[in-house]
């Protein structure tokens, strides 16, 4: 669990972070999302200590972050930043491998321990462990980023705009990797974006945040129903606010479910439990239908999902 | 404004206003080879001026202790203020201190001396920076230290320093000197300029010319220059002996020809290599927008590629002239005249002061073409 | 290790020439008088060559390093932009020049001219030292600290090994330039293979300055291919593209 209270930080004349208060919950997903400027990197960085708080205080699981060693502090918090910050003169392997190194743990033990987060990446490709950041896509080398930050199991995520430089596609096949891993590890972590699209979709909670102030501390949703502004408003973008909310809840809350799992009627497009009503919405839409079989993975129809089920959920 | 202590000048402050105490100001010196006495900066300058010195030194210090905008100009101001009068300080101690008696004796500059002059003129830069002050300023104040200091030169006060004495006693040679070195280093330039674009250019449209040029123009820029002069004089004095018109000409083993054959060879390195990445570093998207635009090869040289590639050039060419002059100091020693002939004289009598009246211009010539060709590429790089 | 070859081979060339000058110089020329230098040994004089270079070049390549990394430190840096300017105006100095001017200061023979060479040395490393440390990319130092490396860590495991190339740079051109200037050192009375070249001036003896120029030639040029050879073991070692120069 992550605690700040009224946490200030100034440069100069200049109130960059406005006594800000918030809880992050052990195993939650928070989004800082804003404009740039607004203080939200400055807050992260507050909390691995990169930046001393000039007021309030930080506590980590009820300690206070500035009582704690800062090489403690750090180590138990994995950190990716934008343009990944692997270390050009080091192989995958020894990148990966660096805070497990200066934990000491023993050679063989690290090597498994790469291998097990190239496997959880998908990176396990033969030979991948020797090649130079270099030789890297941006996305391959934003992934060995992520997997850098989890190698010695961190309790926290510390992540300032980690996809902010890649191309719209490989953000979003990222994206969903970061969904996966939070389902497979759980990990506390906190995410600096601008982008309201990827908050919505990657937060249990987002916090909106305008030159140096917490505007909203909401689940996404609620950011979507209610929002504490003009200003969120305006981010969340109040003309698609509708479509956006489908966005956010899968096929499989709103569906009606059959009793008994049926065989498909291959011709008909369907879709799958685990995606949005967006893309259910998109695809009756593309289609001209009014409703849509919904499949498991074995591809057997299992229920259907119908356009009033769509509407029922987007208000 | 925010302001907040800068340590650089409350640092060379501190040591401003102590080396200026523990060391010499000046020395007085019988004749020019005797060892002279030192006199530290009291007995130098007397109580009232030592004095006001320090206690203008310590506002200073405290100027810097607690800097704001308002503060820097007030702390420019005043180191201004003692580089001006520095000058005026060496008269004042001449005055106080030299004996009438005897015409040989002589005042020189002590380690003080240096000291105040060095450390205010890096605190000056400092402070210039901190008020972002363009080059502009810089120069102006620099011309207003250098006409003080002509100022007390051509005013007589100061005539029995020992590098005025110097060069009383050898006006004529000085200016020789002087047009000597300056033709040498530059008509090496100019020489290598002429051949370096002309490599360059022929390294821009033949791959297989990179490779070599490079590799033999970096060779010779690692031979020692003396090992160079030396070498070139056994051929140079048998080709000379061989063909009388050489001889006629004034080509020799020693002189003017080896050292300018020399220079030119070690102008090359810089020469090309700025040269040929200014003529390929220039953007192909503008080439092709040039082209696109129905420019031709030559209009595309002449007014796209040549005034991109001016800056990088112009900073090949500040490289190449200092380290020409430099080297021309050590072809004095091959008989190519220049100033170098004062430092090495000066050094076998073991007169230091002719050692100076050799050393102190060579440093200024590099230091005033560094200024110029500094000042020249940067209007260059923001002309349009 | 097919790159220590070239610099092995100079390195026997030179102390070959060094050491038969006196044999081969009668066979090159024959019937002259007075052909070899003979005050000393050309091997003795390489010896205190090497010596005085390497003495001020190591003492002033660390002094260099530390003063680099002191000003990048968050506690130095107010004194970045005074050292930087010093790095790149004392260059415009010619080393000939402050050579000329230890004299007056500390006198003449071997300490003074390995004092002058120590000051003059620094400055390219030190220059060197500064650039190299601050085309590290911010990510890179910023992630480091980040994943809890101390600030020694950061130092000695990202900063120095990346700065590192072209740190060696500009001890090579250091070097260089104080293999030069040790040479014209034999004026304020240290003893180099400048001794022959100046006694030869003076004396109008052109095989004494022949022997002593292509001693220091070649002195330069084996330098300069072990600096070269070092490079490459370097960027081999350290750097992220394996086996490119």
């Amino acid at each position: 669990m992550i605690e700040l209270k009224g946490v200030s930080r100034r440069f100069g004349e200049v109130l960059a972070v406005n006594a800000i208060s918030l809880v992050v919950e052990t195993g939650e997903v928070c989004v800082l999302v804003g404009s740039s400027g607004c203080g939200k990197s400055t807050t992260l960085r507050m909390i691995n200590r990169l930046l001393p708080s000039t007021a309030g205080e930080i506590l980590v699981d009820g300690k206070n972050v500035c009582d704690t060693d800062l090489q403690t502090l750090r180590l138990n918090m994995g950190y990716v930043i934008q343009g990944t910050g692997l270390f050009p003169h080091w192989t995958v392997a020894r990148n990966i491998g660096l805070v497990p190194g200066l934990l000491k743990w023993p050679e063989a033990r690290i090597r498994e321990r790469v291998d097990e987060l190239l496997q959880l990446l998908g990176l396990d490709q033969e030979g991948f462990v020797d090649k130079y950041p270099h030789q890297l896509s941006g996305g391959q080398a934003q992934r060995v980023g992520v997997a850098r930050a989890l190698a010695a199991d961190p309790n926290i995520l510390l992540m300032d705009e980690p996809f902010g430089a890649l191309d719209a596609i490989t953000r979003e096949t990222l994206q969903n990797e970061m969904l996966r891993i939070k389902q497979q590890l759980g990990k506390t972590t906190v995410f600096v974006t601008h982008d309201i699209d990827e908050a919505l979709r990657l937060a249990d909670r987002i916090a909106v945040m305008d030159q140096g102030r917490l505007i909203q501390y909401d689940a996404p949703e609620a950011i979507l129903r209610r929002p504490a502004s003009l200003f969120v408003e305006t981010l969340v973008g109040s003309q698609d606010r509708g479509l956006k909310m489908t966005g956010l809840q899968r096929v499989g809350d709103a569906m009606q479910r059959h009793l008994h799992p049926r065989p498909r009627d291959l011709d008909k497009p369907g879709v799958r439990e685990h995606e949005t009503l967006r893309q259910a919405l998109s695809l009756m839409l593309w289609q001209g239908t009014e409703s849509l079989p919904v499949m498991d993975e074995d591809g057997a129809e299992i229920g259907i999902i119908s356009r009033a089920q769509i509407w029922a959920g987007g208000h | 404004m925010f302001s907040s202590p800068n340590r650089v000048i409350v640092v060379l402050g501190a040591l401003t206003l102590t080396l200026a105490w523990v060391l010499d100001f000046g020395v007085i010196q019988p004749n020019r080879i005797v060892a002279g006495t030192g006199y530290g900066l009291g007995e130098a300058l007397g109580l009232v001026a030592s004095v006001t010195f320090s206690v203008g030194m310590v506002m200073i210090l405290g100027l810097g202790a607690v800097a704001s905008r308002f503060r820097y100009s007030l702390l420019t101001a005043g180191l201004l203020l003692l580089l001006l009068v520095l000058p005026w300080g060496l008269a004042l101690f001449a005055e106080r201190q030299l004996p009438g008696s005897s015409t040989y004796a002589r005042t020189a500059m002590g380690a003080g001396f240096w000291c105040l002059l060095f450390l205010p003129a890096l605190m000056l830069g400092e402070c210039l920076q901190r008020l972002r002050a363009g080059r502009g300023l810089a120069l102006i104040l620099l011309a207003l230290v250098l006409t003080s200091w002509t100022l007390a030169v051509t005013s007589g006060d100061i005539d029995s320093l020992s590098i005025l004495k110097e060069y009383a006693a050898r006006p004529d040679q000085f200016r020789a000197a002087l047009s000597d070195h300056l033709a040498l280093a530059l008509s090496a330039v100019a020489i290598s300029l002429v051949l370096a674009f002309v490599l360059a250019l022929m390294m821009v449209r033949r791959v297989s010319w990179r490779r070599p040029v490079f590799g033999v123009v970096s060779f010779l820029q690692t031979v020692p220059s003396l090992a160079l002069f030396g070498l070139l004089i056994a051929p140079l004095s048998a080709l000379s002996a061989t063909f009388p018109l050489l001889q006629q000409l004034g080509i020799q083993g020693i002189g003017w020809a080896p050292a300018l054959l020399a220079l030119i060879a070690y102008s090359l390195l810089p020469m090309v290599r700025n040269t040929f990445v200014a003529l390929t570093d220039v953007p192909p998207t503008l080439l092709e927008a040039g082209e696109g635009m129905g420019m031709n090869a030559r209009q595309l040289f002449f007014r796209v590629k040549l005034p991109l590639a001016m800056p990088v050039i112009l900073e090949g060419i500040r490289v190449t002239i200092i380290q020409a002059i430099g080297l021309t100091a050590v072809a004095a020693l091959i008989g190519a005249g220049g100033f170098g002939t004062f430092i090495f004289q000066g050094l076998g009598q073991a007169a230091m002061d002719l050692v100076l009246l050799g050393a102190l211009p060579t440093v200024l010539l590099a230091l005033v073409a560094d200024a110029v060709l500094s000042a020249l590429a940067s209007t260059m790089r923001s002309a349009p | 290790m097919a790159i220590w070859r070239a610099p092995l081979t100079w390195l026997v060339i030179l102390l070959a020439s060094a050491g038969l000058m006196p044999d081969l110089m009668p066979v090159l020329f024959p019937g002259q008088a007075s052909l070899v230098y003979q005050r000393d040994s050309f091997l003795w004089l390489l010896q205190h060559h090497v010596m005085l270079v390497a003495a001020s070049a190591s003492v002033g390549t660390l002094l260099a390093i530390a003063g680099g990394i002191m000003v990048t430190r968050p506690w130095g840096r107010d004194f970045l932009p005074l050292v930087s300017q010093i790095a790149s105006i004392g260059q415009t100095v010619p080393p000939v020049a402050v050579l000329a001017l230890a004299v007056p200061v500390l006198g003449f023979g071997d300490g003074p001219t390995v004092m002058a060479l120590l000051l003059y040395g620094l400055l390219p490393v030190l220059r060197n030292t500064l650039a190299g440390l601050d085309s590290i990319p911010a990510a890179v130092t910023e992630a480091a600290r980040g994943m809890g490396m101390s600030s020694a860590q950061v130092l000695i495991k990202t900063e120095l090994p990346l700065a590192g190339r072209v740190i060696l740079a500009g001890i090579r051109t250091s070097v260089t330039i104080n293999i030069a200037t040790a040479a014209i050192g034999s004026t304020i009375g240290a003893r180099t293979l400048g001794d022959p070249v100046i006694a030869g001036l003076v004396n109008g003896n052109t095989a004494y300055v022949l022997e002593g120029a292509v001693l220091i030639g070649l002195l330069a040029i084996t330098t300069d291919s072990l600096f070269e050879a070092l490079e490459r073991f370097w960027a081999r070692r350290f750097s992220a593209t394996p086996g490119t120069v």
